[in-house]
């Protein structure tokens, strides 16, 4: 899995299940050093259709973290304010691009990956549902 | 205009915060939960109008007001000054978001379908009596559930075709010949487009400042001047080409690895409005955070009067950006409930004088004809 893939799935995860997994993987990770731990802003950029100009749509609030674990850098950013969230993200990005509990964490990952399709997966079947075929008289 | 300090009434400010917030619920955790959850398109036009996407703290800022729609906008626009400016983010773009609902006014038969999604478009508007009728006690012991997402269809129900990605209307015209193609521009870098937050809008604004603005105005005020065109004092008459509901993933560059990952789905609304009265099509646009449908109707009408040659003056570009802006024009009008005494009273003056002035010049012969 790519380090890309694997934040892609863990950043929608639930939060506390995130930490969870992340405490329990802090004791092989030790030392940890925390470069940034923050809250913060980014820019949405926003492609349109009817010109094809980009543009701000607005900014969204996140947190990020980033860490240093093995000699390895870890990085991770979540929506919303949770500097905990961030920073268990982080540590995962790390252990997992130093090639530490990298089955744990790809376990844990296909778990989390399989209930977020799942949820996907219900909501799209429905709005599938609401296809409307209009008929005009 | 000049203005002084005044001093005073500390006592009765600090009564009169506490008398506000005694007539209001009390402040809670499971206040702005319960917000967050039960009211998520109050939430979603705060965020739109503050710009900044935080469910909680909008909930938060609804709750702390009271439901002041302009406070609870200032509020997240005041934390968001707070808040450093750490990325830009990928540019969002039609194929990549996640659609929930699309419907197209103009065109009955588009490629991908009408997909009504989660509205009440065709529900009767009836207020539920009965969900007041019930048993108090019974009523606030169960609480809601929990917004969850599911489905008892089977899955061979769903319609094979389903594509949360559909094409987009204009796309579609675009290759049918009926608009004009657009130039392929390529991705822009995300830092260097023209950003209203940090330079103030010239007119005519470059379009990104007018998308922009147009992304976090009032709807309240983007209605009031859609409905006067479409009422008629607009030079357009349109229909909704298309109107988007989605989830969009706000992708970031990791700066280690330098790869893009997605920080999590922001809700987002986008409507294309047509105008077929032209000698060709002419589309109209406008987007913003959350869903709010009626603001992306009304704003898309106005971007189509913003460009006619001679527009209402409602409708100019700088007319309707300077007057939609929330917090700058909330903000103006309730200033006129602090002290203006030094500006009345020399306006008072002024009149007094004016009279005695009046009073003491001799009245020449016709005058009172």
């Amino acid at each position: 899995m790519q380090a890309h893939e694997l934040l892609d799935i863990l950043t929608r995860a639930p939060a506390d299940a995130v930490k969870r997994f992340a405490e329990d993987l802090l004791p092989r990770l030790e030392p940890v050093e925390v470069l940034r731990n923050r809250t913060g802003l980014a820019m949405l950029p926003f492609r349109e259709t009817a010109q094809a100009s980009t543009f701000y749509l607005g900014e969204i609030l996140l947190a990020e973290a980033h860490v240093r674990v093995a000699g390895v850098e870890g990085y991770a950013a979540c929506l919303g304010r949770d500097l905990e969230q961030a920073l268990a993200l982080a540590l995962i990005d790390a252990a997992h691009r130093a090639g530490i509990a990298g089955p744990a964490i790809a376990d844990f990952a296909r778990t989390q990956a399989a209930d977020l399709a799942e949820t996907d997966e219900a909501l799209m079947r429905a709005v599938g549902q609401t296809r409307v075929d209009l008929e005009t008289f | 205009m000049a203005y002084v300090a005044a001093r005073g009434g500390e006592a009765a400010i600090l009564q009169s915060e506490q008398l506000h917030q005694l007539l209001n619920a009390p402040l809670s955790l499971a206040t702005v939960r319960m917000i967050e959850a039960s009211l998520p398109y109050l939430v979603d036009r705060v965020m739109g109008e503050g710009s900044l996407y935080a469910p909680e703290l909008a909930a938060l800022a609804l709750a702390q007001t009271g439901g002041d729609l302009y406070e609870a906008v200032l509020l997240l626009r005041a934390y968001r000054s707070t808040q450093p400016r750490l990325a830009y983010a990928e540019p969002v773009t039609q194929t990549e978001l996640l659609t929930v609902r699309r419907i197209s006014a103009s065109f009955k038969d588009i490629p991908g379908g009408q997909i009504l999604g989660p509205s009440l478009d065709y529900s009767h508007r009836l207020l539920r009596l009965d969900l007041l009728d019930q048993d108090n006690q019974a009523h606030s012991a169960s609480a809601p559930p929990a917004a969850t997402v599911s489905s008892d269809a089977p899955v061979d129900e769903v319609p094979p075709s389903y594509d949360p990605s559909p094409l987009a209307v204009a796309d579609w015209q675009r290759s049918e010949g009926l608009l004009a193609a657009v130039p392929e521009v390529p991705l822009t870098d995300p830092a260097s487009l023209p950003d209203l937050t940090r330079e103030p809008a010239d007119f005519p604004a470059p379009r990104a400042h007018r998308l922009q603005a147009l992304a976090r105005a009032d709807t309240g005020g983007v209605l009031a001047l859609g409905y006067a065109s479409m009422r008629g004092y607009g030079l357009a008459h349109p229909t909704v080409n298309e109107l988007r509901l989605a989830y969009a993933d706000v992708r970031l560059r990791h700066p280690v690895t330098g790869e893009a990952f997605s920080i999590g789905r922001v809700r987002v609304s986008q409507c294309e409005v047509v105008d077929t009265q032209a000698t060709e099509l002419r589309l109209g646009y406008t987007a913003t955070l959350g869903w709010n449908e009626v603001k992306c109707i009304a704003g898309a009408m106005l971007d189509l009067e913003m460009d006619a040659p001679q527009p209402h003056p409602a409708h100019s570009e700088e007319f309707v950006l300077y007057h939609t802006e929330p917090v700058e024009a909330s903000g103006f009008c309730i200033h006129y409930k602090l002290p203006h005494y030094v500006t009345f009273q020399s306006g008072l003056d002024a009149l007094r004088d004016a009279r005695a002035t009046a009073a003491d010049t001799p009245t020449e012969p016709g005058d009172a004809q």
